[in-house]
C-alpha cells in the first residue's frame, strides 16, 4: 500500500483551493503589448490556457509556492487542469502555457465569496478562460483546482 | 430554462420580438450567469465565443475590431450587454482606440453578438516603485506604469479585508496586482481595485 507523505504535492491527494486571476499574453495591447507568448511558447489571451507554478525548475525556482506551504506537482506544458470558481461554481479546462503565477510574492493572501474562502495564488487563467467562470473585472477569486 | 446566451442568440437572430435586455433575464446574477455557460471548446484552442483588440471604429451598436492578431472582428453590443471601462458604463463611452475583450454568442455570420464587454482592461502585476496621494508607479516587468488613483472609484482590497477607498497602507517596495482600465497609447492606467496581499 501506497502511504502519502506530508511531503507529497497537495494536488495529488485531491483538488486544491487557491487564488486564480488572470494575466494577458501573445499578441496584445497598452501594457500587456511586451508580454510574448509564455514559457511555452504558446500562449494567447484568446485560448484557454492557464500559467502553472511548477513547469520546469527554472519556473519553480521563481514562484516558490513552497514558500507559502503549498507543494505542487510539476506540470509541463499542454497539462490539463480543471478550475472552477467557489463563487459561482463555473469550472473550466484550460492547458499550460507558461509559468506563473508568482506565488511566494502574495503568500498568505487570501480571497473570499461570503463566507467561502481560499489563500495564496496557484494558477493564472488567460482572459478567455478566466470570462468563462468570472468577469474580467473581479481580479481575482477563490477557486478549486484539480486535473482536467 | 432558455438561458441568457440562448435568449441573445434567439434576439439576434430575429426570432425574439425585441432585443431583450439580459439583465432582465430573471434571477441570474454575475457569478450564476458565468456559471451556467455553455459546454467549453477543446482547451488549448482559440475560444470562438471570445475576443481581443482595439476599437477601429464603430457604426450603430456594433464594434469593429481589429485583434493584436490581425484577425478582424464585428462585436455587436445590445441592450443586454454588460460594459467595463473602470466601472460599468454605458455603449457611448466605447471609443476608436480603445483595447478590449468580449465575450458572447458566435452567430452564425461571425460576428460576436456580446454578452459583456470590458474597454481597456488590464490587469497587472509589479512592485511598488513609487506612491503619492494621487499615483503609484509601478514596476512591471521591468516596465514602469505609471498608476492614477481615481477618487470615488479607486480601491484596495488588502487580503480578504472589505475593499477600501484608503490606499495609504500600500508601501514602495511591496507587490501588488492592479486591475483598471489604461489610457489607450500610453503607459498609464486609472486604478480600479488594488489588490495587496497584506
Amino acid at each position: 500500500m501506497v502511504r502519502s507523505t506530508p511531503t507529497d504535492p497537495i494536488d495529488l491527494l485531491g483538488p486544491v483551493q487557491g487564488e486564480v486571476s488572470w494575466f494577458c499574453c501573445g499578441n496584445a495591447w497598452g501594457p500587456c503589448s511586451s508580454t510574448g507568448k509564455g514559457a511555452c511558447g504558446t500562449c494567447n489571451s484568446g485560448s484557454l490556457q492557464h500559467a502553472w507554478p511548477n513547469t520546469s525548475d527554472a519556473c519553480w525556482n521563481i514562484t516558490r509556492p513552497d514558500r507559502c506551504g503549498d507543494a505542487l506537482s510539476r506540470r509541463t506544458c499542454g497539462f490539463r487542469h480543471r478550475t472552477t470558481s467557489l463563487c459561482g461554481g463555473g469550472s473550466i479546462v484550460t492547458t499550460i502555457a507558461d509559468c506563473g503565477p508568482q506565488t511566494d510574492l502574495f503568500c498568505g493572501e487570501r480571497s473570499c465569496c461570503g463566507a467561502t474562502c481560499a489563500s495564496n495564488r496557484l494558477i493564472d487563467l488567460t482572459p478567455a478562460a478566466y470570462s468563462r467562470i468570472a468577469s474580467l473585472s473581479t481580479g481575482l477569486r477563490p477557486c478549486e483546482i484539480s486535473t482536467g | 430554462m432558455t438561458t441568457r446566451r440562448q435568449m441573445l442568440k434567439s434576439a439576434l437572430l430575429g426570432s425574439g420580438a425585441t432585443v431583450v435586455a439580459a439583465t432582465a433575464m430573471g434571477s441570474l446574477g454575475p457569478e450564476a450567469a458565468f456559471a451556467a455557460a455553455p459546454d467549453q471548446p477543446e482547451p488549448g484552442v482559440l475560444d470562438p465565443d471570445f475576443a481581443e483588440g482595439r476599437i477601429r471604429s464603430i457604426k450603430d451598436n456594433t464594434l469593429m475590431v481589429l485583434g493584436s492578431n490581425m484577425v478582424f472582428h464585428q462585436i455587436r453590443v445590445v441592450d443586454g450587454t454588460s460594459l467595463w471601462k473602470l466601472g460599468p458604463v454605458g455603449f457611448d463611452q466605447a471609443r476608436p482606440g480603445d483595447g478590449l475583450y468580449a465575450r458572447g454568442v458566435r452567430m452564425p455570420d461571425g460576428m460576436l453578438a456580446a454578452e459583456s464587454v470590458w474597454l481597456n482592461i488590464v490587469n497587472i502585476k509589479g512592485h511598488v516603485r513609487n506612491i503619492t496621494n494621487e499615483k503609484i508607479h509601478l514596476d512591471h516587468n521591468g516596465k514602469d506604469v505609471l498608476c492614477h488613483v481615481v477618487p470615488g472609484r479607486s480601491v484596495a482590497v488588502h487580503s480578504d479585508a472589505p475593499p477600501s477607498a484608503d490606499l495609504s497602507l500600500l508601501r514602495v517596495g511591496q507587490h501588488v496586482q492592479i486591475m483598471g482600465a489604461w489610457r489607450p497609447d500610453t503607459n498609464e492606467v486609472d486604478i480600479a481595485t488594488v489588490f495587496s496581499p497584506h
